[in-house]
């Protein structure tokens, strides 16, 4: 293949975006390691959009590396499976990242032998592409395998996708701070390449295209290099994308590499498309080739705090306290932050573990990220409408319009304004001079707008339900009057064939009462 | 407070902005000391420190912290631009007036930075030309053509109390060798042509000619200032240029159509408030059109109205009310010219 037709530059753009100093090199510059098992793993049963998974173990129950611990509960769940050889240790609430920071369902895993780590050497499945599609994707079904760029979606269901042609593959990584997919592309883009190939054969791909951006040189040089050698059949390509953030947003990364817009309430299916992210395509690479299912992930732990940051395949359960134990990392004055520092989630609670949506950890002084609103005097300066926002916004909204309903809290003028394609990416709160944590107030607004239609929904029901009774009990009254009026009827008519009876017909039904009063009275003779 | 994304932020801040902007009055401030001496320092100082005074006053009474609102600059910043447009030797307590209603009325009574509606300096401005026409219509003829020249004590004693000690009163100085006091180049085009005289005549005058020189000096200077602000990214080129085009093309075509009864369109870019107007009040953010389109809309219709009033109105100037003019049209204009959300149709509005 031509050099020149593998790598093209993107021609168009998304509106707005914003260029953060990027603190990548802090990461992305140490080879891939494996961090050690401490002795216990905390496994959320819910690591995925979706039901929680059904547990199948019970405590105490010796496991395997790699045994299925909870089964997926309906399509949009997910398979759980044992990172260690281990025994059951209990089952209950345990810490998580959920955002209401309640705990959650899931296992406790007493490890037999901190020393197992994470193997690649298992059996190869060379012969993969003898196996049929259903076959393959029943496989990336049962490794449990979900979006691992964050958004945890099923990847079973996007690959089940019908009269699709392309695979793009999200390599943007536009987040500050985190390496681990260009790092898995500087170290596995083989691997990558063989996971993608093996999505595209499952749903008919008829090209593969790598989005990446252009501050990951040797991610790109790397993966050049793996396509040029890779001899499989679905013809792959790279777009390279100027360095933007958010060029990883799914409809940003649709923009740049087709020039088109998704058009709002569609996916990208519905245009022929299917995104996934590299880490996801790795995990498939995993399971098919290595017989593994998804019991680990490459995560980033960074920060001025660390010693030794890097991209570590860390097992699923591991706790934020034995990271930092075994990384030697100085909690004093540490601020820690799962995801980036655009859309990650601050935590204090060091007992959450890292779960399939872990892609990155920061540990880094207070100074560096807190946020200007908290410590400041006042809450944040006032919105000046200066409209930074507005020209920063990647999906072209009015921030400060936003901003200035969800403060008078009208529910209405901020759906018209747009708030549901708000895609949360906090280019808004970046720029903002007052300030203003912008983002938080859409989150805001978007709960209560969610509510309000969940209330409405359920006094429609109620209402409809009312409304069914009064019907039924209306259409019931109704009913029996026609009853009362047509038995009526038939007495006054029979009262009127009485004084007439021509043809006996009376004598008859006098006949047929004795005998009935005949028949009851023998009936109660029986009875005493 | 639960702790949400982003966790990091540009360093840009309201407060720096507002100081900026000051900053990049100096040219203007430089060009006004020049002409007129130690009025204009004077006259900056108790239009600022009033400024701060109010919203200190009205900090106090809304319980809200005080230091932290002041330090946004954004009282500073009204205050100067005030000092800086009202007439030199104007007394203490008109320009205090003005201050009043830009700070108190214009802009906290509708809630404070961000709420109002209005321009405040544009606002205390327009309050004080209603009122006293005459004080707001007169200027001091610049140090080269005057008959005498004030300094810095005698400046402090007209301002504070109207004369000095030898008794000279601001009309005084307001006086040219000849007996004629003092006006702005556009007055002096509108009684000129009042007067059934044609352009080349009035610009002939000296006085007239004089006077031309300070205001397009005082106009570079703001243009200085306010190319810097482009440059450091704090005002969008929309509004300006928009507005400068607006003047342009409503003051050219009335030139074409006769140039004797109508003044050239660099006459109208480079006299009166155009610049300051054009850099440091339509691009107001808080009262300006927050939309793309709408900022050239608004640039383009104020544009428009200030050639219209300075032309066939009475007023000295027409920059105020223009600006106000169009603060009261940009709800509309906003709702109007929203940009097509990603993915959506143009001209769909959700469901």
């Amino acid at each position: 293949m031509n050099q020149n037709d593998l790598i093209s530059y993107t021609q168009s753009s998304f509106h707005g975006g914003i260029h953060p100093a990027e603190f990548k090199t802090i990461s992305n510059q140490t080879p891939i390691d494996c961090l050690t098992l401490s002795d216990k793993l905390y496994l959320p049963l819910e690591q995925h959009i979706g039901k929680a998974a059904k547990l199948i173990v019970q405590q105490g129950e010796r496991i395997k590396q790699g045994q299925l611990l909870a089964e997926a509960d309906g399509n949009f769940s997910a398979n759980l499976h044992s990172p260690v050889d281990g025994v059951i240790e209990s089952i209950g609430l345990i810490n998580t990242n959920h955002p209401s920071t309640m705990m959650q369902p899931g296992i406790v895993i007493k490890i037999d032998d901190t020393s197992q780590g994470f193997t690649t050497s298992s059996s190869d499945n060379k012969d993969w592409q003898s196996l049929s599609q259903e076959d393959l994707l029943r496989q990336v079904q049962q490794a449990g395998i979900v979006g691992l760029g964050g958004a945890t979606f099923p990847t079973h269901i996007k690959l089940a996708a019908q009269s699709v042609d392309t695979l793009a593959v999200n390599a943007m990584e536009c987040e500050p701070y985190i390496t681990c997919d260009d790092r898995m592309l500087q170290e596995l883009s083989d691997q990558v390449i063989i996971g993608a190939q093996i999505a595209a054969k499952i749903f008919s791909a008829k090209q593969i295209i790598f989005a990446i951006e252009d501050n990951k040189p040797e991610a790109l040089s790397s993966l050049e290099k793996a396509i040029i050698q890779c001899k499989l059949a679905v013809p792959m390509t790279i777009k390279v994308a100027p360095t933007k953030y958010p060029s990883g947003g799914e409809k940003q990364l649709i923009e740049l590499v087709f020039n088109k817009q998704l058009p709002k309430n569609k996916l990208p299916v519905d245009i022929g498309v299917v995104v996934q992210n590299v880490a996801t395509l790795q995990a498939i690479y995993q399971k098919i080739v290595k017989q593994q299912n998804l019991t680990h992930r490459l995560v980033t732990l960074t920060g001025s705090q660390m010693e030794k940051p890097g991209n570590y395949w860390v097992a699923f359960g591991t706790p934020i306290k034995d990271i930092i134990q075994k990384l030697k990392i100085s909690d004093k004055g540490t601020t820690i932050i799962l995801g980036g520092p655009l859309m990650g989630q601050q935590i204090d609670n060091l007992m959450i573990p890292v779960t399939k949506s872990t892609n990155c950890i920061i540990f880094e002084k207070q100074q560096n990220l807190s946020k200007p609103w908290l410590t400041k005097s006042i809450a944040h300066q006032s919105c000046i409408r200066c409209s930074d926002c507005e020209s920063v916004c990647p999906v072209d909204l009015l921030p400060q319009q936003l901003y200035w309903y969800s403060r008078a809290e009208e529910w209405e003028k901020l759906e018209e304004t747009g708030i549901k394609d708000c895609i949360e990416c906090g280019a808004c709160a970046y720029v903002c001079p007052s300030e203003i944590p912008l983002v938080q107030y859409y989150r805001f607004a978007k709960t209560h707008i969610r509510q309000n239609h969940e209330k409405q929904l359920k006094s429609e029901k109620a209402k409809q339900r009312f409304e069914f009774r009064e019907m039924r009990l209306e259409r019931a009254k109704a009913e029996r009057a026609l009853k009362h009026q047509k038995a009526a009827e038939a007495r006054r008519k029979a009262a009127q064939d009485n004084n007439e009876d021509p043809s006996g017909k009376q004598k008859a039904i006098n006949d047929a009462l004795e005998r009935v009063k005949m028949k009851k009275q023998q009936n109660q003779g029986e009875d005493k | 407070m639960s702790l949400s994304s982003p966790f990091i932020h540009q360093s840009k801040t309201t407060a720096q902005v507002m100081a900026l902007v000051c900053l990049a009055l100096l040219p203007a401030i430089a060009v006004q000391f020049y002409y007129f001496g130690a009025f204009i320092l004077i006259n900056l100082t108790i239009c600022s420190l009033s400024a701060l005074l109010f919203e200190s006053l009205i900090m106090y009474l809304r319980k809200r912290p005080i230091l932290g609102t002041i330090s946004d600059n954004s009282a500073l910043l009204t205050g100067l631009l005030l000092g800086l447009a009202l007439p030199p030797l104007l007394p203490f307590w008109m320009s205090i007036l003005a201050v009043l209603f830009a700070i108190v009325f214009a802009k906290h009574l509708y809630g404070g930075l961000g709420y109002n509606p209005f321009n405040p300096a544009m606002i205390g401005y327009v309050v004080l030309l209603i009122s006293f026409p005459a004080e707001m219509s007169a200027w001091l003829p610049s140090n080269e053509i005057a008959t005498k020249v004030p300094g810095f004590t005698e400046a402090v004693q007209l301002i504070f109390t109207g004369s000095n000690n030898q008794q000279n009163t601001v009309i005084d100085y307001r006086l040219l060798a000849d007996g004629f006091t003092m006006a702005t180049p556009i007055d002096q085009l509108r009684a000129g042509l009042h007067q059934a005289k044609l352009i080349s005549e009035i610009s002939n005058d000296s006085h007239f000619t004089a006077g031309l020189v300070y205001w397009q000096w005082l106009n570079i200077a703001f243009l200085t200032g306010g190319v810097f602000l482009l440059f450091s990214k704090i005002v969008r080129w929309q509004i300006p240029f928009s507005f400068l085009f607006g003047i342009l093309i409503t003051s050219g075509l009335l030139y074409l159509y006769d140039d004797q009864a109508y003044a050239s369109p660099l006459f109208h870019l480079l006299t009166g408030a155009t610049m300051m107007g054009a850099f440091f009040i339509a691009t107001d953010p808080v009262t300006a059109s927050t939309t793309p389109k709408g900022r050239i809309i608004y640039g383009l219709s104020i544009g428009f109205l200030i050639v219209i009033i300075r032309v066939f109105g009475g007023y000295p100037d027409a920059v105020a009310f223009a600006v106000l003019l169009l603060n009261i049209a940009v709800p509309t204009i906003d709702h109007y010219t929203k940009p097509v959300i990603y993915g959506h149709n143009k001209g769909d509005i959700d469901e």
